[in-house]
């Protein structure tokens, strides 16, 4: 026979007077800390610390030791010299340019490249940018971004930043996709399936497709313009929040308020940060290793002088990109490479830096369009996967004003500062 | 906790708080220039000049905390604070010493460092916050005090 409601309720009352233990709670050290991690006064100077510590792990991880340290010294003092010296055809040679060495011309005379950032070649910049840095930076990144999970730290930064992310529409909860797609975006725009409404789903995809760099991008950012990375992440965080504020108003829909549990902090398992990792990083490279070798017999493939493709490209494209973002008409191969590999991209951007083709703010202003301009072609698969199509077209017709009306506004800012 | 370990704690982490201040602005400042190097101090960022005003911010917070917590020092809250900014110390030293190993490994023109360049890369000046890490684990003590108070 049913019990009634006031039935289930006396028998609630009796199992919870012998099972629940009342009396007044002790807060220990432990909560004390928990919850001075989530008020805003106490929370924040810890989370810039947090993130402080983040930051130069991944610089000194990547960037000093295995990069700069070893990778360099491998690819450019071994790699490269060697194939250079067994590969057949030789400089010159279509096949031998796209998969060893395009060269440059100076002086009028086809040169060969030093080192793997200006060889463009499918064996030698494609490896070098996979193997060589992007690896590393995934590595790197991938490690404290378990840490900071496993430790109960993510949820407690989510509390934090929920103020401000509802300005854009959001809520607390959207630093996981973020901070998930700073890695890569492919499990970023993936996480946005923990948002709640399709509104926030659109906005945050298209912000992260816009406005969040990967790893592997960050990784050779870090690598080629150091001494310009708080400029870069400064000029993306405005756009993230400006465009996320913008966006919210024009975009309809609901953005509700949500409870967030917040576990209490935990000493991280060992064997879980491992399997992490390495789930996460040999994800990333079944997606990028294809995808940046592609990408370096396309762009190989344009520039080659039989071709005449890029050329072409920046002839037509050059005087729009010099006259809205003020960047040469040389940037156009980069952009095009962008589609399939960002860090492919600014790894060729390199090149060009080498060659002494751009100013110092040009270049500041072609990683920060490489950034926002278009997302990787892996990217661009999964929002049509994830969006509906109406969303989809939207988030694109956003992304194309997005890139046009920042773009050009960096360029105006540079004008007034007078170093455009 | 009893009163005179109470007593010291407010008094030590008084003055740790005063002198994190002051390294704090001084980094401020630092980074409002092109830093500095005094003695075996080195306020100057380094390779990466970026991190300068992120870390005097975080020191000058460091600061403020251990100051903050010096008032019922053995109130849980109150403690709470104080251990914070030691683990604040503790991430910023951390990666100014990790910083150092993974400068110290790879040589300049060869795979591996020389013996002598690898000591080298050890050696003085350090950031302020190296200073800090030494003193800043005195907390320690106090935790396990009062771990022993819970049970």
């Amino acid at each position: 026979m049913p019990l009634s409601v006031d039935e289930r309720w006396d028998l609630i009352d009796r199992i919870s007077k012998q099972t629940v233990e009342f009396g007044a709670y002790k807060h220990t050290l432990k909560d004390a800390i928990a919850e001075l991690t989530v008020k805003p006064l106490t929370g924040l100077p810890v989370a810039i610390a947090v993130i402080y510590g983040f930051w130069s792990f991944f610089c000194d991880f990547a960037g000093t030791l295995f990069t700069d340290g070893f990778m360099v010294k491998l690819f450019d003092e071994h790699w490269l010299p060697w194939l250079q010296s067994v590969f057949p055809g030789g400089l010159g040679n279509p096949f031998y340019a796209l998969m060893v060495d395009a060269g440059h011309i100076e002086n009028g005379v086809l040169v060969a490249s030093d080192n793997c950032f200006e060889a463009f070649g499918v064996l030698t910049s494609g490896l070098f940018v996979v193997f060589g840095v992007v690896l590393w930076a995934i590595l790197a990144f991938y490690l404290m971004f378990a840490l900071l999970e496993d430790i109960g730290y993510l949820p407690r930064l989510a509390v934090l930043v929920d103020t401000v992310l509802h300005k854009i529409g959001l809520h607390g909860y959207a630093i996981v996709p973020t901070f998930l797609a700073l890695g890569c975006n492919i499990p970023g725009v993936t996480a946005t399936r923990t948002l709640e409404t399709r509104k926030q789903r659109f906005l945050m995809i298209t912000l992260l497709s816009v406005f969040v760099p990967c790893g592997a991008q960050i990784g050779i950012m870090q690598d080629l313009v150091p001494e310009m990375m708080g400029w870069i992440f400064l000029t993306l965080a405005i756009g993230y929040l400006g465009f996320g504020f913008i966006l919210n108003k024009i975009v309809p829909g609901k953005s509700p308020e949500i409870i967030m549990d917040v576990p209490p902090y935990r000493m991280p398992v060992m064997k879980n940060i491992v399997s992490k990792l390495w789930i996460r990083t040999s994800k990333f490279l079944l997606v990028a290793v294809p995808f940046v070798l592609l990408g370096c017999v396309i762009v190989g493939i344009m520039y080659l002088p039989q071709v005449g493709a890029m050329d072409w490209l920046a002839t037509v494209l050059g005087p729009f990109l010099m006259s809205w973002f003020g960047v040469p008409g040389e940037t156009v191969s980069p952009l095009i490479a962008g589609f399939l590999r960002k860090d492919l991209a600014v790894g060729m951007l390199g090149g060009l830096m080498e060659q002494g083709i751009m100013t110092t703010f040009q270049v500041f202003t072609s990683v920060v369009l490489l950034c926002i301009y278009f997302p990787c072609l892996a990217t661009f698969a999964l929002m049509i996967k994830e969006e509906k199509w109406k969303e989809f077209i939207g988030s694109i017709a956003s992304l194309v004003v997005m890139v046009l009306v920042y773009g050009g506004l960096i360029h105006v800012v540079g004008i007034m500062l007078g170093v455009a | 906790m009893n009163e005179g370990e109470e007593k010291l704690g407010q008094i030590y982490f008084a003055i740790l708080g005063a002198v994190a201040l002051a390294f704090g602005a001084a980094e401020l400042i630092a980074s409002a220039s092109e830093g500095f190097t005094w003695g075996i101090l080195d306020s100057s960022g380094g390779a990466d000049p970026m991190f300068l005003p992120w870390r005097a911010i975080i020191i000058l917070s460091v600061g403020f905390f251990y100051l903050s917590s010096v008032k019922n020092f053995a109130e849980i809250h109150q403690l709470a604070k104080a251990v914070m900014a030691s683990i604040m110390i503790w991430i910023v030293a951390g990666m100014a010493i990790w910083s150092r190993i993974a400068g110290s490994i790879p040589g300049e023109e060869t795979w591996f460092n020389s013996l002598e360049g690898f000591l080298a890369s050890y050696a003085p000046p350090y950031c302020p916050e190296m200073f800090l890490l030494p003193f800043s684990l005195v907390i320690v003590y106090y935790v396990l005090k009062e771990k022993e108070t819970e049970k």
